[in-house]
């Protein structure tokens, strides 16, 4: 057998083909932000779907994951948290329950500040306790967080951030140096910014203010404490104090006036006698202290 | 990411774009036409395990090229790797070092005598680049050799 080569008329051009590289560059670019945008849409709406559908034990697992990346000093063994708990428990109505039990965190700190967590976490900071001047007053701020926890906003609250911390509970994935917590949910950045809604907030008002009118028969009072923070967030100086409350709970300057409002139209008592807080209670144990040497 | 990052990510994507764009026009330009001039000698992979033509003289000749990536061609193949599919830029470098690794084995060949190039053989090896620890764009090196007789 012999080959013979024959001379082509041209060089072969091989097989690229011709495009551009600025339009196929712009359709990947295209593409890849699309798909982003639309999974990171799809991741909120799937959050928010999630928060009020995760079980109890979930939350809870969640809740103590979260609970051990804060570092605050906590008051134990104190008799105030027992207050505060035997206070906690009677503002339900009857009938109503928890989806968990809920844990007072009673917290070392001159920053007046409520807030509270995934898996029924309460803190309490103690400069809260010197700020309220009745019982009513204190009610009425566990009362609202309360009606936090029972409308699920702080699942809610965590966004994009549950979605990770669940699919890595059931995975089974998570480091230790961030007490569980996945690095990822760090890298989302949701997790530091546990601010709710104006709507979120007005449904926790409502609650709150319900709740306190179901303890004591009327909701005169409860709402002091607000206007008196309102005031002093108006007065220079002392905005750094109760900051922190307002950047966890946006406070809008109508909040008084819509739960008036609110009230008139349900026909709630709004007048009425304030319950005095116990004597001692910005004191260690309610144990009686200089008021200038507390804890 | 702030905002400096960001424009030194578009200088090296805008100078990529347009230095590489340049750079592969004037490589097809200079490719096609050696092509042509050295078109009348056959270059074949014929070979290996047959006997080759009667001839006075063989000797091997090696052409070796090295391609570097630039900036934009590497984003586009990134961005090509979350989406799947043709690496179309990748598709062009490859065929420039192919095409010119060829080119400058039978150049030297023929500056040698030869009338026959037999048992040509391709390979390609990446440089830097990806593999490792270096993430910056790398290279590619595209190496042919053959027997050329006379
Ligand atoms: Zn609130």
């Amino acid at each position: 057998m012999f080959i013979r080569y024959k001379q082509p008329k041209k060089p072969p051009e091989g097989n690229v083909i011709k495009h551009s590289p600025l339009l196929n560059f712009a359709y990947l670019l295209g593409t890849v932000v699309i798909i982003s945008a639309v999974i990171f849409v799809a991741l909120g709406f799937f959050a928010d779907w999630l928060a009020v559908r995760i079980s109890p034990e979930t939350e809870r697992k969640i809740g103590d994951m979260l609970f051990h990346t804060i570092s605050d000093e906590e008051i134990v063994d104190d008799k105030r948290i027992q207050y505060l708990e035997e206070l906690l428990e009677s503002l339900p109505e009857s009938g109503e329950t928890t989806r968990l039990p809920l844990t007072i965190h009673l917290i070392k700190s001159d920053v007046v500040n409520a807030a509270i967590m995934a898996g029924g976490h309460v803190f309490i900071h103690t400069a809260l306790l010197e700020a309220v001047e009745s019982e009513n007053e204190l009610a009425f701020v566990l009362a609202h967080e309360l009606g936090h926890f029972q409308n699920h906003d702080p699942t809610k609250s965590l966004g994009r951030s549950l979605v990770f911390l669940v699919a890595s509970m059931a995975l089974g994935i998570g480091t230790s140096e961030s007490g569980g917590v996945p690095d990822i949910v760090f890298r989302t950045g949701e997790l530091t910014s546990l601010s709710y809604s104006r709507k979120q907030e007005r449904a926790a008002d409502l609650y709150g203010l319900s709740r306190a009118i179901n303890r004591y028969g009327h909701g005169s009072h409860s709402l002091d404490f607000f206007k008196r923070l309102e005031e002093e967030e108006q007065e220079q100086g002392r905005l750094l104090k109760v900051s922190q409350y307002f950047s966890t709970h946006p406070l809008s300057k109508d909040r008084i006036v819509i739960l008036n409002k609110a009230a008139a139209e349900k026909g709630w008592k709004m007048e009425g006698d304030a319950k005095p807080l116990p004597e001692w209670l910005h004191c260690p144990n309610m144990e009686e202290c200089e008021p200038d040497a507390e804890e | 990411m702030d905002g400096l990052e960001i424009l030194i990510f578009l200088f090296l994507l805008i100078l990529g774009y347009f230095s590489g764009t340049y750079f592969e026009k004037r490589h097809y330009k200079s490719i096609r036409e050696r092509e042509r001039k050295t078109l009348h000698v056959p270059m074949v992979t014929f070979g290996a395990k047959q006997s080759l033509p009667e001839a006075q003289d063989a000797q091997l000749f090696v052409g070796s090229v090295v391609i570097s990536v630039d900036y934009f061609k590497m984003i586009s193949a990134t961005l090509r790797n979350l989406v799947g599919g043709r690496v179309m830029v990748y598709e062009s470098l490859l065929d420039r070092g192919r095409r010119e690794a060829l080119l400058r084995m039978k150049e030297e060949a023929m500056a040698w005598g030869a009338n026959q190039i037999m048992n040509v053989r391709l390979e390609t090896a990446a440089i830097g680049g990806r593999s490792g620890n270096n993430s910056g764009p790398g290279s590619v090196e595209v190496i042919a050799y053959g027997t050329g007789i006379r």
